[in-house]
């Protein structure tokens, strides 16, 4: 499905947020994500849901990628 | 996405604003406390990082880039007359979100090369919680400084800040910043959780 990361379309496979992390190999530390323009801590991450065209901002230390 | 950055005003100290806006659901938080030394703000700190790993929120310090590495902070937000973001990754890693001021483009693009993780832009408008005030962007400045930056592929998130009251918020977010940054707005009103609520509620198209 299409989802928009930081104002950019892209394609996912991912079923929660905690999958999306593993697809963009997100660090351990140094990250924060929203969704919906709502921060969504860590440990919720593995029972927020991706939906379609959902709207994803994330913050990571690691620039690039 | 609302950051909240620390104040303080006759009924509520910096952790005070802390507490409130974690209770009001905010997920992010900027301790900044200027004319102040490490030592005088490390305890303090250490006290806003506990509450916000409590409730899963995102710690960063202003300016304080040695605090940030000492005490393990989430990033350190650099104002234009602080540290060089350059200088801050040197010293701290790849591991740390740093943010970093801009009132223009060129400031935004600078603070992108030199591996910034977000940019604070601002200000919005006129604002009295900050001195040394940059000239005001307004909606259209905001609109501006995002296009230059799709055009130049920056794709590190805009939080807007600056003077930004509760009404103001969709109209911001519709030019296409991810975040609002806020301090006074929420303090100053008569129920500080029940305000961030419902500013939090505003950033979700509710």
């Amino acid at each position: 499905m299409k989802i928009r990361i930081n104002n950019s379309e892209r394609e996912t496979q991912a079923a929660t947020l905690q999958q999306l992390a593993q697809e963009l190999n997100l660090p351990a530390k140094g990250v924060a994500l929203a969704m919906t323009n709502r921060m969504v801590p860590r440990t919720e991450w593995a029972d927020t849901p991706v939906t379609e065209g959902c709207d994803i901002v994330i913050i990571k230390a690691v620039c690039g990628g | 996405m609302i950051q909240f950055i620390t104040h303080y005003n006759e009924r509520y100290g910096y952790l005070d604003s802390v507490r409130l806006a974690l209770e009001g659901g905010c997920r992010w938080i900027q301790l900044r406390v200027k004319d102040a030394t490490d030592s005088e703000v490390r305890p303090m700190a250490i006290e806003a990082q506990r509450m916000c790993r409590e409730a899963g929120a995102t710690f960063i310090i202003d300016d304080r880039v040695k605090l940030v590495g000492e005490l393990g902070a989430d990033g350190v937000h650099l104002g234009l007359k602080d540290m060089p973001v350059a200088q801050a990754r040197r010293i701290l890693g790849d591991s740390f979100i740093i943010g970093g001021t801009a009132n223009t483009f060129e400031q935004a693009r600078a603070h992108y090369e030199a591996s910034a993780n977000y940019i604070g832009c601002g200000p919005y408008r006129f604002t009295t919680t900050k001195k040394n005030l940059a000239p005001i962007l307004g909606l259209e400045g905001y609109r501006t400084i995002m296009e230059q930056m799709r055009n130049h592929g920056m794709d590190i998130p805009v939080v807007a800040i600056g003077g930004i009251e509760e009404p103001d918020i969709p109209a911001i977010l519709a030019t296409g910043v991810s975040g609002i940054a806020l301090s006074g707005v929420v303090l100053r009103a008569a129920d500080p959780v029940l305000k961030m609520k419902q500013i939090i509620k505003i950033t979700q198209h509710g």
